[in-house]
């Protein structure tokens, strides 16, 4: 993964917060992680991708930032159902306009929301994945995106 | 239907038209008799009527014969008048029916006009012409009472005279002719009764044998229908393939393979739009060409294998998400065969195959390839390199990177790296890059290179942002990327040493190795030997300094070659005359070569192009000195012979010399490589050459110094 596809990423996550929220996130100081030590928060929407590279793209959340982002969407209804949707939401975004940006080489999955610290979440092994911290109104949430 | 033959309908038809025939004839045949019946019944009736006749003309007689003798008068004045009449009419009936027995025609009887055929059996025939013969002299008398004129008296004497005569014998006589026309008919009746018991028999017979052929053949294709439905839903259910026929409509058919639904990862698959279904799962573009090719296979004006190459579902890729938020790609190939039914396209058979499998190999092998030659270029690097050096390198690299990347994760959110941490990311790559040059690791030094500018222009930019840093994160990845190519083509230049005894590498002759005092010292010895044999040697050495070595190690390396020298000029190496028979120059050559393996060990090569080791030989000595008896030389296979050459007291040498024949050198080779925890190892083709391998620690204990002198002596 070249670094113009790894912004296309960070733009899709950025694009979003500013089109829901009109406020931008702050991007963290993107680093490499281990695949046994990638950061999963309370709920993360994950997509797979296959083709030309495999593996997957996930945006990971802590409950209150996802709370708070539903409250300044003017949802007031915050049960997890809600936060898993709106993970699932933003996921969905990035996983839309990814295939418009990759073209036919990249195949881009349906999201998946998974709820809790799931191990459950399949990364490439032996590849070290791009994290890239988000934080928006001091809540942090992290761009996983590890492809072979 | 008949322009082929009637093929296996054949006896079907033939058995219908059989019972048709014998319908048809019964038919015939009942229509026929009845008809004669018939005309029998009328002759029958006739015959009865001559016999009524005959008696009603001898009443009549009788009467005008009363009427005349008592002068009765009928109704019109003239005497019988009427009963002359009747009689004259009677008599002219029994005439017309007579003539009408014999040839035929029309006559009325009882029921009003009937036909009469001739008849034409002989028996009554002869009972015709006996009532004729009877009716002639009667006729003969009523003729001439017919010609009377009207008001004459007629003279019924000779008349009544003939059928009073006759009268009875006509009676018999016409008796006869109604009964013989009774059993004629009767005759017929039965006739046809047997026509039709046979014709209807015969029709039931053939029905019958209808209902059997049919029956067997429609059990016969029965069977062979099941058992072609049997064997086909076996293909269908066991193949390993997706297999279902695709009509002109784009629709799958009813029939699919067992293994179609895991293959395209759907089910109910029977019956579907086969465009629809592939829609989803394949891109518009590839789902434009395959409509396209699918539509070129249908028309019958395009050849199969000049499109054949076209099929752009040669090799796909589907894939399926999986409950983890991994996608499963799976690659299939879809292939379309035309199915003709008379010389018109009619489906296409379509096999699809998941090719998975091959697909992964094929790409692990282009990767593995690719991998391979971006290896061997590293390798020739690589094996340039001190080992130790390198792999100490290896370890600083990972760590430098890691302490690279742990200082971009520790970058705040906000104020972004510092110029400071810039700086440190700075220093650790200028580090490594001196350390690759060192090394002639090239490529590693050019990616550092690159990465210091790339720091170097963040360095100018006054205001940085963290997503800045995406091209740095990326390269740092790009450099643990040719580390670990590098560690991964190290282990395997390990893995194959493992597996296959390998030389060292060998740098290039240096004469100033070539000039140092051991090597002068064993190539003085080597021909100081061979003079004392009548022998020619020359003696290469490549390898270490042996004076950089602990002097234990290096004292412990001189003591085995030379022991190694005496042994090959007394034993291995031949007699210049021997050698240049057997093709080789008249001097020996021994080419020592001493290196560090890089795990730890010292590596003595030493090798002569002589004789080799004769097994025979060792038998012998083994024998003659008492280890082995006889029996035993015989059965050891030569890796227990050529151990024994380490054993002491074993000298193939049979007369003792200072140079051998006591068997002690070897045997103190091994002892010493022993206890300083090295080992030897040989190989040897007899008339060829002769080779020891010696592995030795580095760090070999000093005590064994003393043991070498002890060595040299007991050799010599």
């Amino acid at each position: 993964m070249d670094e113009q596809q790894l912004r296309i990423f960070v733009d899709l996550v950025r694009q979003y917060f500013d089109r829901e929220t009109g406020r931008l996130p702050e991007i963290g100081s993107p680093h490499l992680g281990d695949a046994t030590a990638l950061p999963i928060y309370d709920f993360t929407g994950v997509i797979g991708i296959s083709g030309e590279r495999q593996g997957c793209v996930y945006v990971t959340a802590y409950r209150e930032m996802l709370r708070a982002l539903l409250l300044q969407v003017g949802e007031t209804d915050v049960a997890d159902n809600n936060l898993c949707d709106l993970v699932g939401e933003v996921a969905n975004t990035i996983s839309g306009n990814a295939r418009i940006h990759f073209g036919p080489n990249f195949m881009i999955s349906v999201p998946i929301v998974v709820k809790g610290t799931a191990q459950a979440i399949q990364v490439p092994r032996n590849i070290k994945a791009y994290i890239i911290p988000l934080r928006w109104h001091k809540h942090e949430a992290s761009l996983v995106v590890s492809l072979q | 239907m008949f322009r082929f033959g009637l093929g296996k309908y054949r006896t079907i038809i033939i058995s219908i038209t059989l019972f048709l025939v014998f319908d048809v004839g019964v038919l015939a045949m009942t229509f026929l008799i009845s008809r004669q019946i018939a005309s029998d019944a009328v002759s029958l009736n006739l015959a009865g009527q001559q016999r009524t006749l005959v008696q009603q003309l001898t009443k009549t007689a009788l009467l005008l014969e009363q009427d005349a003798t008592q002068g009765i008068i009928d109704s019109s004045g003239n005497s019988s008048f009427s009963e002359l009449k009747e009689l004259i009419g009677t008599a002219d009936l029994f005439n017309a029916t007579l003539e009408a027995f014999h040839q035929g025609g029309r006559m009325v009887d009882g029921r009003g006009r009937v036909e009469l055929t001739p008849q034409d059996d002989i028996q009554a025939a002869a009972q015709f012409k006996l009532l004729e013969e009877m009716w002639v002299p009667i006729n003969v008398e009523l003729q001439k009472i017919k010609s009377l004129k009207s008001n004459a008296k007629p003279d019924l004497g000779p008349l009544l005279l003939v059928l009073v005569a006759d009268n009875l014998n006509l009676l018999t006589v016409s008796n006869m002719l109604t009964s013989r026309m009774e059993s004629l008919s009767a005759a017929k009746a039965t006739n046809l009764r047997i026509v039709q018991i046979a014709g209807i028999t015969l029709a039931l017979i053939n029905f019958g044998f209808i209902l059997y052929y049919f029956l067997r053949q429609l059990r016969t294709s029965d069977h062979a229908v099941e058992r072609a439905q049997k064997e086909t839903e076996d293909i269908l259910r066991t193949t390993q393939e997706g297999l279902f026929l695709l009509d002109t409509d784009f629709r799958m058919g009813m029939q699919t393979s067992h293994a179609l639904s895991k293959i395209l990862g759907m089910s109910d698959l029977a019956g579907r739009d086969f465009l629809a279904l592939l829609k989803p799962i394949v891109t518009p573009k590839t789902f434009d060409t395959a409509k396209e090719y699918i539509e070129l296979l249908l028309r019958h004006d395009v050849k199969e294998k000049l499109v054949a190459s076209l099929n752009p579902l040669d090799c796909i890729e589907v894939s399926s998400p999986q409950p983890n938020g991994a996608i499963e790609s799976r690659f299939l190939n879809i292939r379309f065969n035309r199915v003709f039914d008379a010389g018109r396209v009619t489906h296409l058979l379509v096999t699809a195959t998941d090719i998975t499998r091959r697909v992964r190999l094929e790409r692990e092998l282009k990767e593995s390839e690719r991998k391979v030659q971006d290896q061997m270029g590293m390798m020739v690097h690589i094996l340039q390199a001190d080992p130790s050096l390198l792999q100490e390198f290896l370890r600083n690299a990972i760590k430098g990177l890691d302490q690279i990347n742990e200082e971009l994760r520790t970058g705040t959110a906000t104020t972004g790296m510092s110029a400071k941490r810039i700086d440190m990311l700075f220093r650790i790559s200028h580090r490594l890059k001196g350390d690759a040059n060192a090394l002639k690791l090239e490529a590693v030094a050019q990616s550092l290179h690159a990465f210091e500018n790339l720091l170097d222009g963040l360095r100018a930019n006054p205001v940085l942002r963290n997503e800045d840093f995406l091209p740095v994160t990326v390269r740092v990845k790009g450099l643990y990327a040719e580390i670990h190519a590098i560690q991964d083509a190290l282990t395997r230049v390990a893995q194959v040493r493992g597996v296959v005894t390998v030389e060292p590498p060998k740098p290039v002759q240096d004469p100033a190795i070539a000039a140092l005092p051991f090597v002068q010292q064993w190539r003085s010895f080597a021909q100081e030997i061979a003079q004392r044999h009548e022998k020619e040697a020359e003696l290469s050495y490549q390898g270490l300094d042996l004076a950089k070595l602990a002097q234990p190690l290096r004292d412990a390396i001189n003591s085995i070659v030379n022991q190694f020298i005496r042994n090959a000029m007394a034993h291995g190496v031949e007699l210049p005359g021997e050698r240049k028979q057997r093709g080789k120059p008249a001097a020996g050559r021994i080419s020592v070569y001493v290196s560090d393996a890089g795990d730890g060990f010292l590596e003595l090569s030493f090798r002569d192009d002589g004789a080799g080791i004769d097994p025979e030989k060792i038998r012998v000595a083994a024998v003659r000195t008492g280890r082995l008896d006889a029996t035993a030389a015989k059965l050891a296979d030569m890796r227990k012979l050529i151990s024994m050459i380490f054993e002491p007291g074993v000298s193939t040498r049979e007369v003792v010399d200072e140079d051998a024949g006591r068997g002690v050198g070897l045997d103190a080779v091994k002892d010493m490589v022993t206890r300083m925890g090295g080992r030897v190892r040989i190989g040897t083709t007899v008339g060829e050459y002769c080779h020891f391998r010696v592995q030795l620690p580095l760090g070999a204990a000093a005590e064994n110094a003393n043991n070498m002198t002890d060595v040299n002596r007991e050799a010599a």
